[in-house]
């Protein structure tokens, strides 16, 4: 940090004179500095996520572990070949890489972060696919009868998920299928209010209620 | 669109479920409101939640592929600033001639003029010559992050400043860049919010009395601006 000639003005600014030294700290950071002790297998995905910003491959391999089944079987659930979820996820990975040291715990979880990633990536691939072969949509509109839970193909029975689940159920049925063909199936809202023939304008207020009901029962939060 | 209509947005921008328009829409009212910047945080995070009900083992093989490749792959260097500003005279012209070319701008706040969205904008012939026809015209330079510079031209008599940047990284659309002017007694007071243009670009003019400002700061803030710069978002301080 630069020190004004004239001192005193910047001598005491003892807030500001804090708060640059954090960024500057925060830019020390980057040099390697290993977790005393900890196994990866144990630290959380910021934890490995922050060391794999420092070039840690292990870090990442264990935070890819911790977390590619979710991301992956959802990606999988938005584009449905095998062969094309596996080539986004492993984007979605290498972009985690690079950009690791630019992740702001800020915003959300690493989680949370790594799946919005590859949530809009899965998305962009089956609209640009969508706008070449239309049969998705008859597909889509062939699912909105059956239960929820029906569709996704090889469910992990887990805790977390029935915890989903049961929050799910507590939406109305307009609220919890614009969700799924909005998150699990990548329409637009107006695609969304096409297939369940709502009013125009109306499925992006579904989406928004039962997200937050959604929310509310999980008692998630961004930070 | 009122405030209401673009607030009812915020659960498809979460699922992604909004047209190319509507997100580049959306995405610049984020950048200026902060609660819908949180909201939308959250109902993300809820979204992910829904990802528990998909869970899948990704193929075997995926993970060697995966290791191999990011043996290739160098990670980006995290978004802090360098410490010396380098000298202005350099280039400093250069700058505020690219600048200059062409400009979006949007500043709040305290005596900022406000340039809410103009594409393509020019700063007016007056607004600069306000600056630099002044006899006490003064420099500063300062780098922006990891990528950027920013040129601070500001006559303390005229109460003017000009902000020119350069290469000023782009940030999500829930994050803005905030001006700080720190005062001799420790306080440090906003001086605006800003965002780059597509190409990196700043121009931002700003009136008001830095005869008590020895230093000014830029720092990274969610959407809508901090009361006091956040410990540890500091881009950028420049001494004038």
């Amino acid at each position: 940090m630069t020190i004004s000639p004239d001192g005193p003005d910047t001598v005491g600014d003892m807030r500001f004179t804090r708060a640059s030294g954090a960024g500057v700290r925060r830019a020390a950071a980057g040099a390697p500095e290993p977790a005393a002790g900890a196994e990866p297998a144990e630290l959380q995905p910021a934890e490995l996520l922050a060391a794999a910003a420092r070039g840690d491959e292990q870090a990442f391999a264990a935070l890819y572990d911790l977390t590619s089944p979710r991301v992956y079987g959802m990606v999988l659930r938005v584009v449905r070949d095998p062969a094309q979820a596996a080539e986004v996820t492993q984007d979605v990975y290498l972009q985690l890489w690079r950009e690791a040291a630019r992740f702001d715990p800020e915003l959300g979880t690493v989680l949370s972060w790594l799946l919005m990633i590859a949530h809009r990536r899965a998305v962009d691939r089956v609209r640009s696919a969508r706008a070449a072969v239309q049969r998705e949509d008859r597909y889509a509109a062939g699912q909105l009868d059956r239960p929820y839970d029906e569709v996704s193909e090889q469910v992990q029975a887990s805790l977390d998920a029935q915890r989903v689940r049961n929050a799910l159920d507590d939406l109305t049925d307009t609220q919890r299928e614009a969700i799924r063909l909005a998150y699990f199936a990548g329409y637009t809202h107006r695609e969304v209010a096409a297939l369940l023939d709502l009013p125009l304008g109306t499925a992006k207020t579904r989406i928004r209620d039962g997200l937050i009901r959604l929310r509310d029962a999980l008692g998630v939060s961004d930070d | 669109m009122t405030s209401h209509e673009l607030n009812a947005l915020a659960g498809a921008y979460a699922v992604d479920a909004l047209d190319e328009s509507e997100r580049e829409f959306f995405e610049a009212h984020l950048a200026r409101c902060a609660e819908c910047a949180a909201e939308v945080a959250s109902l993300r995070a809820a979204a992910a939640e829904l990802s528990h009900t998909a869970v899948t083992a990704p193929p075997d093989a995926m993970r060697g592929e995966l290791l191999a490749a990011i043996g290739r792959v160098r990670p980006l260097p995290p978004r802090v600033i360098g410490r010396q500003p380098r000298p202005a005279q350099r280039w400093l012209w250069p700058a505020v001639a690219a600048a200059c070319a062409l400009i979006a701008v949007v500043a709040a706040g305290w005596g900022w003029q406000e340039h809410r969205q103009l594409a393509g904008h020019r700063l007016s012939p007056s607004a600069l010559s306000g600056v630099f026809d002044s006899p006490d015209v003064a420099t500063a330079s300062v780098p922006v992050g990891s990528s950027g510079h920013a040129v601070l031209v500001y006559s303390k008599a005229r109460q003017r400043l000009l902000l020119i940047g350069q290469g000023i990284a782009e940030l999500p659309a829930d994050r803005t860049y905030q001006v700080w002017m720190l005062g001799p007694q420790g306080s440090a007071t906003s001086g605006g919010l800003f965002r780059p243009d597509r190409n990196g670009n700043v121009l931002v003019e700003a009136r008001g009395d830095l005869s008590h400002t020895a230093q000014m700061g830029i720092s990274v803030e969610r959407a809508g601006g901090a009361a006091q710069p956040t410990p540890g978002a500091i881009v950028a301080d420049i001494t004038i």
